[in-house]
């Protein structure tokens, strides 16, 4: 059982969809994350335990890679490829209430930034982790923040941004958010943002990657 | 030495006196004369009023005519959305969207805004032909990523020949523009890549090399020079950067600059970066900016380095903050200030100078680098010598050249933060600029008459009866009460009969009368012994 739980892990660290998935070349013909999550619960492994011993093992060694520069988005969108794929067969599962989510995040890219590759990759992370994730799209402004958070109470907000003109509304929706739900938290990424600047706005986390938000979220789990 | 010819100095790595500068002032340019993001890329004139307005203030030795990476997407059919502050965004891609390749043209020079970006080259050429103009190209991994969006991640794995086909159509695309951007008159054609910095060594050897490689190549055989830009963290990619043969590259603040410097002078070709857009240009202090600008001066070298932000500046980057940049650059006095606050602040102590310049003399600081290595320095300190003599006794001036570190903790704690400063009794004067004769003198005067105005009101003072309760002793009193009457003045008399106290006031035959002055020095902190010292030299 342990055995295929750590194939299942494989699958997803090295992104290997399934059996017909030419990527990646050293597993070439063997059997991907499609095949042996489906096999794992014929066995009548519980969802959860698929999910907490496989999916997530494999998704926390990408993330930490991805920290490493062993690994570049290439990589990791077929990890998260992998993952969706193995996640199809636990829907029901998540569905039913067998298996929990830790909490809930909303992300969204400011007002005036399209940039989406940061966030999903963010997202994909996040939910590899076990976590709901309310994807609020690209260019999104602080009120959307706020009713979104209104409707997930005790939800985690992250903000993303890729351009230097457009960190800038970070600070402005931060304050918003804070206004509105004082109790809120805000952690905020993206390519030119720094620890320093999300002291200036009066954010409670930044991270580099996408696996430092994925730790910061799991110190918040009540 | 003109910019152009020191920016090609810099290219062939021969050592500079001054390291030149390029500041990538995109829609920038367009703050600078009020115009908003989408209005100025639309016009010629916009842009060449922008650049030669950032031209005038910044004094840069290249420039890049427009920092616009959406200006090809947009001919090929991207839909793109328009923002007041920043270049547009891509929002559509035509080859994910049911477009083939086949259906693509390689831009002509007078498609869509490229002949607003060509003609404002062509302007700016003939209006600077000293300075290196920067003509901006997409790169190729980056474009195709506007043409297919995101997919091209995961494409690059399931469907590796495809990628290629794109990627061999943006690399033509991007050897036309070149040529296009040459012809205009342009001396530099940097090919900007920053989606590059997403992938790892070997997609980008398999997938990027083999394509911008001709257009550095094409580049050189029109005897101009070629730069490749990446913005964003592209470590792993330096050497396979490198690799590709372009003249020059220019990397963000996400990269050490030693590190890139390292890498880039082995493989024989020079770079330029990599000051922090940010927290620095943008929201920094100019403080901060001349810092940070010396750093990288430092970091650089002299060989091989052009000094520029990291990527295209914000919008609203503060022009003053680009100006000190400008400055510290032509002004090697400046920097060496710089490097010496710098080295030491980092153990400075900061004196209480609260109660500074409460003694009775006027006290005049001059903080200097050092009256005779710097210029201004030694004519600030002059200033101050000629008119010293006026206020003999009651003035007294010092110099503070910082080369020494009790005197940056001075500097420091009197808050000074430019070179050379004359501070009078601790407040700052005049800064920088040395005051005409005439000024100076009034401003001492001034501080003369106010410490006099202070004196007066400062000075307390007490009689002390000391005697028995006897008949002597009520004539006493009365008669002080009278000289008070008579005088109009309101002392502080204190009577004192207890025996046992008038010994201390060294007494020995009574009545008697003791008379104290007070005077207010400091109240309600703890002065420095240094500032004691001076008081006590007026007793």
């Amino acid at each position: 059982m342990s055995e295929l739980l750590a194939k299942i892990a494989e699958c997803i660290e090295f992104g290997k969809i399934n059996k017909a998935a030419p990527f990646p070349p050293q597993m070439k013909g063997q059997e991907g994350a499609d095949e042996l999550t489906r096999q794992a619960i014929d066995e009548g492994i519980p969802a959860q335990q698929i999910l907490t011993e496989g999916l997530m093992i494999g998704m926390e060694k990408v993330g930490i890679k991805f920290r490493e520069n062993k690994v570049f988005v290439p990589q990791v969108l077929m990890s998260a490829k992998a993952m969706s794929t193995a996640m199809m067969h636990l829907k029901p599962f998540f569905l039913s209430g067998e298996v929990k989510e830790k909490g809930t995040l909303i992300i969204g890219t400011v007002e005036g930034d399209l940039h989406d590759i940061g966030k999903n990759l963010v997202s994909m992370m996040v939910e590899g982790n076990g976590w709901k994730v309310v994807d609020l799209g690209t260019d999104v402004k602080a009120d959307q923040f706020v009713a979104a958070l209104k409707e997930h109470q005790n939800a985690i907000v992250g903000l993303s941004a890729l351009l230097t003109t457009t960190m800038v509304n970070m600070g402005k929706i931060t304050k918003a958010i804070k206004e509105a739900v004082p109790e809120a938290k805000v952690a905020i990424g993206g390519a030119p943002v720094t620890d320093d600047f999300r002291k200036k706005i009066g954010a409670d986390a930044y991270s580099p990657d996408p696996q430092g938000l994925v730790e910061y979220l799991n110190t918040q789990v009540a | 030495m003109n910019g152009l010819e020191l920016i090609k100095q810099a290219f062939a790595l021969q050592p500079v006196g001054r390291i030149p500068w390029v500041p990538f002032v995109g829609v920038h340019g367009g703050y600078l004369i009020s115009t908003d993001a989408e209005t100025y890329l639309k016009s010629a004139e916009k842009i060449t009023a922008g650049i030669s307005k950032a031209i005038e203030l910044y004094r840069p030795d290249g420039i890049p005519v427009v920092f616009d990476l959406q200006v090809e997407a947009e001919v090929l059919g991207c839909d793109i959305r328009w923002s007041e502050a920043g270049p547009p965004a891509v929002v559509s891609h035509p080859l994910a969207e049911g477009k083939s390749l086949k259906d693509l043209t390689i831009p002509g020079p007078d498609d869509g805004r490229l002949a607003v970006c060509l003609q404002a080259a062509r302007s700016l050429r003939e209006k600077y032909p000293d300075i290196a103009l920067y003509g901006l190209i997409t790169g190729p991994f980056t474009l195709a990523l506007h043409l297919l969006g995101t997919d091209i991640f995961i494409k690059m794995f399931e469907a590796p020949k495809e990628i290629h086909a794109i990627m061999d159509f943006c690399s033509r695309t991007a050897q036309k523009i070149a040529d296009y951007y040459m012809q205009a008159g342009c001396d530099v054609v940097a090919l900007v890549d920053p989606m590059t910095s997403q992938i790892d060594r070997q997609t980008f050897d398999t997938f990027v090399k083999p394509y911008v490689t001709p257009v550095f190549e094409q580049v050189r055989q029109n005897n101009k020079l070629s730069s490749f830009f990446v913005c964003g963290h592209a470590q792993q990619n330096i050497e396979a950067m490198c690799d590709c043969k372009p003249d020059n590259i220019s990397i963000d603040e996400n990269i050490p600059l030693d590190f890139v410097k390292e890498i880039a002078l082995e493989k024989g070709i020079s770079f330029g970066g990599n000051m922090k857009l940010t927290v620095v240009l943008l929201m920094g202090s100019e403080e901060d900016c001349r810092e940070h600008a010396l750093e990288c001066l430092d970091l650089g070298g002299n060989t091989g380095f052009i000094l520029a932000p990291g990527c295209d500046l914000p919008r609203e980057t503060p022009s003053k903050n680009l100006i000190t940049v400008a400055n510290l650059l032509n002004d090697p006095y400046q920097q060496e200030i710089v490097r010496t606050l710098e080295k030491k602040e980092s153990t400075l102590e900061i004196f209480n100078m609260k109660d500074y310049g409460q003694a009775d003399k006027v006290i005049v600081d001059i903080v200097t680098l050092d009256s005779e290595s710097c210029a201004p320095c030694q004519y600030m300190v002059e200033a101050v010598k000629r008119v010293a003599p006026y206020f003999e006794g009651v003035v007294e001036w010092r110099e503070h050249a910082i080369k020494k570190m009790e005197e940056v903790s001075f500097m420091s704690s009197l808050m000074v933060k430019n070179i050379p400063t004359i501070c009078i009794d601790g407040k700052i004067a005049f800064v920088s600029k040395i005051p005409p004769e005439k000024v100076l003198v009034a401003a001492i005067q001034q501080r003369i008459n106010e410490k006099l105005k202070l004196k007066i009101k400062s000075k307390k003072s007490e009689i002390i009866l000391l005697g028995k309760d006897d008949e002597k002793f009520q004539e006493l009193k009365e008669r002080v009460n009278r000289a008070q009457t008579e005088l109009g003045k309101d002392l502080e008399v204190k009577i004192i009969t207890d025996q046992k106290n008038l010994a201390s006031y060294g007494v020995v035959q009574l009545p008697a009368v003791v008379s104290v002055h007070y005077k207010i020095k400091s109240e309600g902190l703890v002065p420095s012994t240094e500032v004691i010292k001076e008081w006590l030299k007026e007793l």
